[in-house]
């Protein structure tokens, strides 16, 4: 239970002549269970679209599961056949229903049979608990149904790992508990997750460690206790006193 | 209404022009539209400037004259290229029926390839980026997600493309296609009735372009119940 699963090594990422990240080396092992925070701007939504490839990193490198990301559509498809992605405004494809939604890179990309594919749809629209909206289509439903449903969508391309990118910040208050609670299950179980989230909550109980990024650098790097009661750094204490006050 | 006896056989036979001069401008103005749309998207700076001139000419010169322009001028071209091998020739044309309707459909397809255009840039990113996420390949993602998106956001402006395609095919009657524009004038001719005779013109229209507005009102709706559609 000790491999490596993720490896960033000497990372930058420019927009541009802006440079976005700064020399991040990060290591992620199976099971492990990461928590991502800072200020807006920080950079931890382009940390976390590295992984996958939805940006590309300009130096250094990244292994996931041992594979280098490279350029290769190769490479790059194997990587996303391992990560999972979760977005802040959810993402469901809206002319589908729920259960498309959950069948589509299944057989698309995974080349499952129609009613295998429907079959874990279904499996994993229990775990989240939102099995009876299966035809429905996501406008149909709220906010919280519609990340649940998108977490769903992740798990049923058996990812070794998923990526969370401030999963409950476009929700209204009363949903982010059932989204809060689905994740925490997930944790429970041994998934692989890199969370960029401010429900410091949720980043006590669940994180083994937690990541404060400011300007495109981590600046700090520690287990809960530690990050929210000692933390180390200027500007993680000034982050910690802002958004826990309220 | 006895002035028309006689003359519905031709009227009759006129609707059917007007529905296959409709049918074919209908392909082709997808594809002119498609293909203008695509050319605007593109990095390619030559494509770029040749799609945008073709929606400025095409928008912006009156129809007719762009059909009697394009009738004319591929007669004078096709004569003369005759002319090389039979000197005797003196008028060989594109039937006007093709010309007529290529030429509509190079019209409402100037149209239509700010639709389609606008419905590409419409589709939002992250169903976009779900996707590849999700493994999806740049061909599969466009097929089962852009598309379909990008369809219902097209749907309203290009029921309107439709009935404009509709309307047309009365203009090609000035190049001698004898559609139900073309039947009246021959009728007014021989019966000096063309309050009448135009008043069947426009039943006729009136039924095609309802036709028309009822299935793409039905389409919306299918569109609609999954969300943003209808917007
Ligand atoms: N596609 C892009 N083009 C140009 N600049 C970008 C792009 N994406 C992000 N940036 C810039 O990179 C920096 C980091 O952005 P990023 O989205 O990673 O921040 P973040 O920490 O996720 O912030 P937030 O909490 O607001 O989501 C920001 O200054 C942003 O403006
Ligand atoms: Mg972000």
């Amino acid at each position: 239970m000790t491999d490596t699963l993720i490896k960033m090594q000497n990372v930058d990422k420019f927009f541009g002549d802006f440079q976005a990240l700064k020399n991040i080396n990060l290591e992620v092992k199976r099971g492990e269970r990461i928590v991502i925070c800072g200020p807006s701007g920080s950079g931890k939504s382009t940390l976390i679209r590295c992984i996958n490839r939805l940006e590309k990193h300009n130096n250094g490198h990244i292994f996931i599961a041992g594979k280098e990301l490279t350029d290769q559509v190769k490479d790059i498809d194997a990587v996303r056949r391992e990560v999972g992605m979760v977005f802040q405004s959810f993402n469901l494809f809206p002319h589908m229903t729920i259960v498309k939604n959950l069948m589509l890179a299944q057989r698309l990309v995974r080349k499952i049979k129609k009613p295998e594919a429907h079959k874990t749809a279904m499996h994993f629209l229990e775990r989240v608990k939102i099995a009876e909206q299966a035809d429905k289509y996501p406008v149909q439903l709220s906010g919280g149904q519609q990340q649940r449903v998108a977490i769903a969508r992740a798990l049923c391309m058996k990812p070794e790992i998923i990526l969370f990118d401030e999963p409950t910040s476009a929700l209204d208050p009363e949903m982010i508990n059932e989204v809060l609670e689905v994740m925490t299950d997930l944790a429970k179980e041994g998934m692989t997750m890199i969370c960029v989230t401010h429900e410091m909550g949720f980043a006590r109980s669940v994180a083994d460690r937690i990541i404060f990024m400011d300007e495109g650098e981590i600046v700090e790097e520690a287990v809960p206790e530690e990050f929210f009661d000692n933390p180390k750094n200027e500007r993680t204490k000034q982050f910690l006193s802002q958004i826990l006050t309220h | 209404m006895e002035a028309v006896d006689g003359w519905w056989d031709d009227y009759f036979w006129g609707s059917m022009i007007v529905l296959q001069v409709f049918f074919f401008s209908l392909i082709l103005m997808v594809i002119f539209g498609l293909i203008g749309a695509a050319a605007k998207l593109s990095d390619n700076v030559v494509a770029q400037k040749i799609a945008g001139a073709y929606t400025i000419i095409f928008r912006g010169t009156p129809e007719i004259l762009v059909i009697l322009l394009l009738y004319f001028g591929s007669a004078i071209t096709l004569t003369a290229i005759v002319q090389i091998f039979s000197p005797d020739t003196k008028f060989v044309d594109v039937p006007p029926l093709w010309a007529g309707t290529i030429a509509i459909a190079l019209i409402v397809g100037s149209y239509a390839t700010e639709t389609f255009r606008g419905a590409f840039l419409g589709v939002k990113e992250g169903s976009i980026e779900a996707a590849r996420a999700l493994g999806m390949s740049d061909l599969q993602t466009f097929i089962y997600v852009r598309i379909p998106e990008m369809w219902r956001l097209a749907l309203p402006p290009f029921g309107n493309h439709m009935l404009s395609l509709i309307k047309d095919t009365a203009l090609i009657s000035i190049i001698g296609l004898n559609e139900t524009f073309f039947v009246a004038k021959q009728a007014i001719g021989t019966t000096g009735e063309p309050f009448t005779m135009y008043i069947v013109v426009g039943g006729i229209y009136l039924a095609f372009s309802s036709i028309v507005t009822l299935s793409v009102m039905g389409m919306e709706k299918f569109g609609a119940r999954t969300g943003e559609g209808a917007r």
